[in-house]
């Protein structure tokens, strides 16, 4: 770099939509090849990097479907590019077979999932977190993946710059699972330049990260298992177990380093609610409600509201109840599922309330590791978030009314 | 301080992109915390289409509205769906070449009547929101006008301009019309 040039500014504001900030974040992280197929509400990702990837350099194809997006950014990475591909619900089940490949094969590798209403084409335009576990189990075979949730725009661009450094970091496809909410909100966000030796990580990678491609190195990308010259495995019962474990403990063994969780109002909390993803943000605003202003004078008041609620009177923003100690645990790594984090946050707490927008996933495994509180799902399906007045109604339900 | 914007009407009268500007000139004209959301059905044009902004000098948790503060109704539909959902006291707009509204403390712009004037119908969501502009607090004149230049090409950007234009002095005229009234009571 020319030292007398001037040097840009270090901070950037602007206000982009969240897949916008996504687009943004891939070319800022060193992306230089995406392929995809436009579909609703990821179609703002693939519309900018049509026109931005080539002239940062790199190259942009709309391809036929799904499935040839995600084997066309494994091979693109491969040759020397990092790469990227960005879709919805149904095209991401059309991805799965390339994504075992690409888990296989130790590819590091970018996956945009925003989520949308399903199954099948379901609901274009409403938003969703039914995806959640298909995004940990969606290609058949024992493989470990990193999935990343954000709840804002800034998340958004922020999480896609992290999944490009963990992707190349720990070798694997790394999902960033977004929801309608997020991508097509529209946010003021801070875009930060990376450091200029994280800018510049695209290198050409063979069989392991220090060789070279085109210089004669032992190099086969195999499907089938293998050891570290490319060497099918698959009939050595014991070469196979090894290969197994290694592709999954190198995510399972550094969870600690992979796992981001934060923590609002978690020092004192009774109850805590346990979100990801857009649902995060109403929860934080239920928290909010549910502390209000710290005043003795409202002890009075909150008997009545207490009667009034009990009698079937729902709360209403206006009401305060400054007395209710809640707190937020927002999970933005949601997998490798990041168990101790969470249990040492939770020790405090008698109640763990999980609202999602689907069945009740993602509960199932934080009972599992609250093995030993109350945990209780809150779904909600039909493609909008939950309320904070509904979050609040429901935890003035679980301790009062019962 | 937050306020709870909703914009409603039809898809293809730029309700989602009014209120993107309005976004963009109190988050980077104003320097504001915002936070834009839409809903609209599968369809391209025709429909119902809502836009939401909310405004606040803090961190902007929930991004969703539930009770409006400002409603701006593009057409009819969009006005009876939601006209239940606001604040009391809260402030209306309306555009009253297609709205019809018996609150008299409604703000009116006939916004369609003027753009077809000026030839371009397009250009309603710039009369509204010129409109607007006059309406809201803490918002000035040149930080939407930058805005509205940003977002066009320069071939249409003079188009969008004058009917912002029309559509905040109307609105100007309006509001001392109101005043002399209030001052003759």
């Amino acid at each position: 770099m020319d030292p007398e040039k001037p040097q840009k500014k270090d901070k950037k504001t602007a206000v982009l939509q969240g897949n916008e900030a996504c687009a943004k974040a891939a070319i800022q992280a060193g992306c230089r090849f995406f392929a995809g197929y436009p579909i609703t509400p990821s179609t703002e990702i693939i519309e900018m990097l049509s026109g931005e990837m080539q002239k940062a350099g790199g190259v942009f194809i709309q391809m036929e479907d799904e499935i040839g997006s995600a084997c066309s950014i494994i091979g693109a990475r491969w040759g020397g590019k990092k790469s990227m591909t960005a879709t919805s619900g149904p095209g991401y089940t059309l991805m799965q077979e390339a994504i075992g490949f690409a888990a296989v094969t130790e590819t590091p590798t970018v996956i945009v999932n925003v989520q949308r209403g399903g199954p099948s084409t379901g609901q274009p335009t409403m938003s969703s977190q039914q995806d959640i576990y298909q995004a940990r189990y969606g290609s058949h075979g024992d493989y470990e993946i990193i999935v990343l949730c954000p709840s804002s725009v800034q998340e958004m661009y922020d999480f896609t710059v992290r999944a490009f450094e963990l992707s190349e970091k720990f070798r694997t496809p790394v999902i960033l699972l977004s929801d309608e909410v997020v991508g097509h909100m529209r946010e003021k966000i801070t875009m930060k330049p990376l450091p200029k030796d994280k800018g510049e990580l695209t290198r050409i990678y063979a069989s392991s990260p220090t060789e070279d491609f085109f210089q004669g190195a032992y190099s086969m990308v195999e499907g089938q298992l293998h050891d570290e010259l490319g060497r099918r495995i698959g009939h050595i019962a014991p070469k196979s177990g090894e290969f197994i474990n290694k592709i999954c403990s190198k995510i399972t063994d550094n969870i600690k380093e992979i796992a981001d969780v934060e923590a609002f109002c978690m020092e004192d909390a009774e109850v805590a609610i346990l979100a990801y993803g857009s649902v995060a943000r109403s929860a934080m605003n239920a928290i909010k409600l549910a502390r209000g202003i710290k005043d003795d004078r409202i002890k009075a008041k909150f008997r009545i509201v207490k009667d009034l609620f009990v009698r079937g009177v729902p709360a209403t923003m206006q009401t305060d109840y400054s007395h209710l100690k809640v707190g937020l645990i927002k999970v933005n790594t949601v997998w490798p599922f990041p168990e101790e984090k969470i249990q040492e946050l939770a020790r405090n707490v008698d109640l763990v309330i999980v609202p999602e927008m689907n069945i009740g996933k993602y509960c199932r495994e934080v009972r599992r590791a609250l093995w030993d509180k109350t945990v209780i799902s809150m779904p909600k399906c039909g493609g909008e978030i939950h309320s904070p007045n509904e979050l609040l109604d429901r935890i003035l339900e679980e301790v009062w009314c019962k | 301080m937050r306020i709870n914007v909703r914009f409603a009407g039809a898809g293809g009268q730029g309700v989602i992109l009014a209120s993107v500007l309005l976004a963009k000139a109190y988050g980077l004209g104003e320097d504001y915390n915002i936070s834009q959301t839409q809903s609209y059905g599968p369809e391209a044009r025709g429909g119902a289409c809502k836009a939401e902004v909310v405004i606040s000098d803090d961190y902007i948790d929930y991004m969703k509205v539930d009770k409006a503060d400002v409603f701006i109704a593009f057409n009819q539909v969009g006005f009876n769906k939601y006209k239940d959902t606001i604040k009391k006291g809260a402030m209306v707009l309306i555009n009253s070449t297609l709205v019809e509204s018996d609150d008299p403390d409604h703000y009116r712009i006939p916004a369609t009547a003027i753009a077809e004037e000026m030839g371009k119908p397009f250009v309603i969501n710039m009369v509204m929101l010129g409109a607007l502009t006059k309406l809201m607090p803490k918002l000035h004149y040149p930080a939407v006008e930058e805005e509205v230049m940003d977002n066009f090409s320069a071939s249409i950007a003079g188009i969008n301009l004058m009917a912002y234009e029309k559509g905040y002095d109307e609105m100007e005229k309006e509001l001392e019309k109101r005043e002399k009234n209030n001052t003759k009571i």
